[in-house]
Formats: C-alpha cells, structure tokens, sequence
C-alpha cells in the first residue's frame, strides 16, 4: 500500500525525521489558509501517487496566500500523470543549498534490506546509479541485525560528508531505517533531503510503501481509506475476494490460478487483447464462480470470456453450478468458453454444457484458445 | 530419484486441525506420503486421518521423528512457527500460506541459513516426487513420474506444463512451486543446483513469471556451472507496469521485473526459452532426442 507524501510525511516526523511544517488542504480556500498560517512562500503539492509531479506542473510555489488559492483551484480536481488530484499540500518552502538522496528498500533476490545514500538528491536513484555510480553509497543488511547508527555513520562517511553533516544525514538515514522496519514497508524513500542555507536538514518528500501483508498489525494507523489505483471493477473484485485487474482489451479471462491467468494473457494477446486478469485463487465455491461471471461481464466491449480452470484441490464442480446459474439468470450475447481439466472433469463438462458454456478440454491452453478465435471469426 | 522429499520422508504437518491443513492431509495422505505427525498448539492428543497431533514441534520430533514439515498455519504465525520448527531439528519446510509479511520472510531466511535449514515458499503450491510423496496443495494427477525437474513461482501453471509433460510421455523427477513472493526463501539457482546434482533428473524445467530478479541470477549460474538443459517459460509478457498480478511478487517496477529481461538473461545461457508454455514439452523432447 502506497501512502501518499503527507502521510508518509507524518509518520516520519513521530519518528524523529525533521519533516517542513505543512497543511494539507482540499479546497483553494482552505489552501490559502494555510499559506497565511505556514507564512509565504510556500510549495503546493497535489498529493497523487505517483512519480514524476513536478514535471507534470503538480507542484508548484506561491509567493502569496492568494497565489496559492490559485494554484490550489488550478491543481485541484485535475488529473497528474492520470490521477485525480483530491487534496494538495501546502508546505513551507525551504531555500537549499544541498540535496540529498536517502532510501531503504529490499533485494527480493537475497532477502536483504538494501540501505542507500547519494548526494545526488532530487533526482531518481536509477539515473543516479546509471550515470554517476560514484556518488551513491549502498549497503545490504540482514534485517534481523538491521542498520545501527555507527553503521550510518560508516555510510555517511563513505560517501564523503564532513563532520557534522555527516553526522546528521547519519542520523536521519538511521532513523528512516527505523521506520522502514517499524511498518513493515517494502521501500521508505527521502528525496530530496535539503540542507537549508541555514543549515536544517528537511525531508522534502516523503515516500512509504507498505506491505499489504503486514497490514494486519498496523490497524492503529488511519490512512485514507480509498486506493485511487483500484479502478470500480477492481474494488468489486476485491470484495469478492479474488484479484481481478482492468486491462484495456474485449476478452476476458478467468483462472483458477495467478500463474495459469498470465499465460492465458499471453496467449489470447496472439489475436486479441485481455480485457483483464482474474485469478479466483484457491476458494472456488459455487458463490464465488457466480460473483466472479458477473464481475467480468460488466466490462465493456467484452467479445467473449475465457474461463481456464485447472481443478486439482480447488471444487471446480461446485464453482460451474454458479457460472451456469449466472448465464441462466443473464443470457450472454458473446462466446462464453471454458477449458477445464482435472478432478471430475466429466461432471464439471456436463454442468457447463448444459448451461450453454462451450467446453474444450485441450491438454495445452494454446488449442483451446485457438477455438476461440475459431469461434469469434465465425461471429465476426 | 529425487530431490528433497521421497517415499521415506518423514512429514509433519503444522496446522493440521485446520480446514485446509485437514482436508490436504488426507490428500497427502492417499498419494503415499510418510506423514508421521501434525502440529497445533492446544490440539496435543487429537488425531486427523489418524495422524497423531502434537502441541509443539519439539514433541512431534520427539515423537515421531520428523524430518520435514510443511506449514498450513495462518499468515501472522509463520514466523515463530518458523523458528520453532527450526529450533527442533527439521531440516526443510515447504510454507504454503499465502500473505506472509515479506519482513517476517526476510526474518526466517536469515534464521534458517544460519542453521542450514531449506525452506519452499512463501506461497508455495508445495513439492511432488511423482508417485512417491507430494507436501502441499499440488494435485496428484497432473503429475507423472519421469526424470524431468520442474521448479515454478506458480502452481496453476506447474500443472499445466506437467500435463502437457505427460502427454508427449515424460514425467517429473520432482516438481515444486518456490513461491510467489518478492522474497523467496530459497533461490532459483540454489534449486537448480539440486536438480543437477540429482542422477534421477535429465532436464530442468523453469516456469518464471514476471516480477524480481531469480531468474536474471539463475542465467548465471546456469551459463556458469549447471551441467543439464535448462528449458524455460516465463508467464505475463502482456502484464501492465506497476500491477500485482495475484501473486504478491508478479510486478513489473520500471525496467525490473520484465519478462524481456529475464528471457535475455536465460537465452544469454544457453536455455531454451520457449513462447507459450505448451511448448515446454516439445523442447525438452527435442533435447531428449539429442542427449
């Protein structure tokens, strides 16, 4: 789960990361308010989440409280980089006289915590690394040991700051250690970190990613509830409980497994586009089938749905009553085709037959997705 | 032959009087596995599908002798389940709970390769030597035994290719599922380097998927040191940027994570990297008849 920058921005400062004195406002009034109360100039920031805001005139500086009314109505409501901008935040503008990159994240690879520090603030870590290796410093740490100071200090000095510089990035990088443990994130980001002309240290931005797993044991925060990533039908299927995701094509899929479900996409991209991912996970039930026809059929311009169901220890019988009990209820005008294989196999043809699903039984994917296009050029 | 787990295996199953834990038992159970006992705290002395419970691994071990132990505990419990497990002398675990924290798998990684220990998962669909013993959710009867391993992040699609395997009439050394998180207990190479290591197993079959960086890493081992033909399919090259796809590690971030860079890597090293993943057995085939 992506927090946006004030959230993250306040979790932050609790832990001790010097953090510049901000509001968030959701009205241009309300913006400029805030602009009077924090003291000109200010920066509004639109709190969208995703990279890239300033390139795409989401932030912006206002030398009045009036200015940043105006800013706010012209960000507000608009779309960054194609997401909606709901609330901005209004934020004391800091003068720099230096940038800073800090950032903790995970090497899934070697299951370390990678700890980076680059005196190349403001721009993206990648570009930094590419081009200018030398001014980054990066360290692996096992997360039971995690990162001591002393540890931040050896960073610190590594990439050649001086005394007390060194010791105060030093201590900020630890302290963003910290949070980074404490919630459980998958990347806990600082960039820019300014040093101001008169020597403060300020996270100018602030980036927390948490694990959506962990999310069980961090029920006392109180984040914004609405994901503005998940589209209508992605939060339906959410409900449902499966893992449905909008893509932008006319047929629409269904597996009884993540892994099933891309190779499917792969497949039906041969001729035709996705209209989506969906995999029902190990819970098939009769209910579960049933939700899951009438999630996909709400996509518009579907040609067809393409259900790919492996029944090893998943009831896939149980599930094609509810397939065919949604098609009774809400006859198709497409191709609704079903290649299903596995434990009683026989039984879940017949029930899907009689319902007016088209079954194929093809040992490879590939043949029965070939019927299906054989079928939709025969519609065409 | 076999890697990790044969008919003498001894199992144990942690969280056995749960609904899922009960009903795979007694699948594991009808396949053949040597299940010696179960493990749920509070539940010592109860029996399911005649298997003895425990209410701690320290007993279990004590009791039966086992050897290895695949885990049906809920997601919050992993971790300790872990350490305790750990602690009493079992050498492999196979974690198939799904929404691990990836902290608490980074937690048990460390503990575990201090001590030796090898573990599946998280999200794991589990480990199969083909009529002889399976630990997991995998089907019994989408598998064959043969001389073919098959390593895959998915499971679905491990049944899939062992199916299509069968039908051209090859069968599986051993196949497992090594998870489908950003953390992966154990690594692609390290798997590979058990297969090749295996006299019962000829090839290997690598089903990747989008997300992370095994299989860039596994490219290298393979050019490196593997000794056997590695055939590969690598699932959602149709997948958008910045989505999980089901599983907590199928994400494309950037440039990381593609399935261009992982099929570069791979063909880079000699492997075979195949368009769909019906053609897994066509290649392996060919390369039978060239050995």
């Amino acid at each position: 789960m992506k927090l946006y920058e004030f959230e993250a921005g306040d979790l932050f400062r609790q832990e001790g990361i010097p953090v510049p004195h901000f509001i968030v406002a959701d009205s241009p009034p309300q913006a400029r308010r805030a602009a009077e109360k924090i003291g000109v100039p200010v920066v509004v920031k639109a709190q969208v989440l995703t990279g890239g805001r300033g390139l795409a005139g989401g932030v912006q500086s206002a030398e009045s409280p009036q200015q940043a009314e105006e800013i706010a109505r012209r960000i507000l409501k608009s779309s960054v980089r194609g997401l909606t901008v709901n609330r901005v935040m209004v934020v004391e503008k800091a003068e720099v006289a230096r940038e800073f990159y800090l950032g903790v994240t995970i090497d899934g690879l070697t299951g370390k915590v990678v700890v980076i520090l680059s005196t190349a603030g403001g721009v993206a870590i990648e570009d930094t690394a590419r081009n200018h290796p030398e001014m980054v410093v990066s360290r692996q740490v096992s997360i039971s040991a995690g990162l001591s100071l002393p540890e931040a200090k050896e960073m610190a000095q590594e990439a050649r700051l001086d005394g007390d510089e060194s010791a105060r990035i030093a201590g900020i990088l630890h302290k963003l250690y910290l949070v980074f443990r404490k919630y459980d994130a998958l990347i806990a980001e600082i960039n820019p970190l300014a040093r101001t002309v008169r020597g403060d240290y300020l996270a100018l931005d602030a980036k927390l990613e948490i694990d959506d797993s962990s999310l069980f044991r961090h029920q006392d925060l109180t984040l914004s509830a609405e994901d503005p990533l998940a589209s209508p039908l992605e939060k339906k299927g959410r409900q449902i409980g499966v893992t449905y995701v909008e893509l932008d094509g006319e047929i629409a899929i269904v597996s009884s497994g993540a892994g099933l479900a891309m190779a499917t996409m792969d497949i039906i991209g041969r001729r035709y586009r996705p209209a989506n991912f969906l995999e029902t996970g190990g819970g098939i039930s009769e209910e579960l089938l049933y939700n899951v026809m009438e999630l996909v059929m709400q996509k518009k311009g579907l040609k067809a749905v393409f259900l790919n169901l492996l029944a090893g220890i998943n009831p896939i019988h149980e599930g094609a009553k509810g397939i065919v009990r949604f098609l009774r209820e809400h006859p198709p005008d497409i191709p609704i085709v079903a290649r299903a294989l596995g434990n009683r196999q026989e039984e879940i043809w017949q029930i899907l037959k009689e319902g007016g699903v088209e079954v194929v039984a093809d040992v490879a994917t590939e043949k029965s997705v070939d019927y299906l296009f054989r079928r939709l050029e025969e519609t065409r | 032959m076999s890697i990790l787990l044969n008919r003498e295996t001894k199992v144990l199953v942690q969280g056995i009087t749960g609904r899922v834990g009960r009903a795979q038992t007694k699948w594991m159970l009808e396949y053949g596995t040597n299940i010696v006992a179960g493990v749920t705290p509070g539940k010592g002395g109860e029996m399911v599908e005649g298997v003895p419970v425990y209410d701690s691994v320290a007993q279990a071990v004590a009791g039966s002798g086992a050897e290895a132990s695949v885990f049906f505990v809920p997601p919050a419990a992993v971790k300790d389940a872990a350490r305790e497990t750990i602690d009493a002398g079992v050498d492999f675990i196979v974690v198939v709970t799904e929404r691990v924290p990836v902290h608490d798998a980074m937690e048990i990684k460390d503990y575990a390769s201090d001590r030796g220990v090898r573990l599946l998962g998280p999200t794991s669909a589990g480990i199969i030597t083909p009529g002889e013993a399976k630990m997991g959710i995998m089907p019994g009867n989408m598998f064959q035994p043969g001389r073919i391993g098959v390593i895959s992040r998915s499971g679905t699609l491990a049944y899939e290719v062992c199916l299509n395997l069968a039908a051209a009439g090859m069968g599986q050394s051993t196949a497992l599922g090594m998870g489908a998180d950003p953390v992966a207990f154990t690594s692609l190479s390290d798997l590979l380097a058990f297969f090749d290591a295996d006299p019962g197993t000829d090839q290997v079959v690598i089903i990747g998927e989008v997300g992370g960086t095994q299989e860039e890493h596994a490219a290298r081992f393979i050019a490196d040191r593997m000794t056997k033909p590695v055939v590969a399919y690598i699932a959602g090259r149709s997948v958008p940027e910045g989505k999980r796809m089901g599983h907590a590690g199928a994400i494309v971030q950037g440039d990381t994570g593609t399935t261009r860079s992982k099929i570069n890597a791979l063909q880079k090293a000699g492997v075979a990297v195949t368009e769909y993943p019906g053609d897994v057995a066509k290649l392996v085939k060919k390369r039978l008849g060239q050995q």
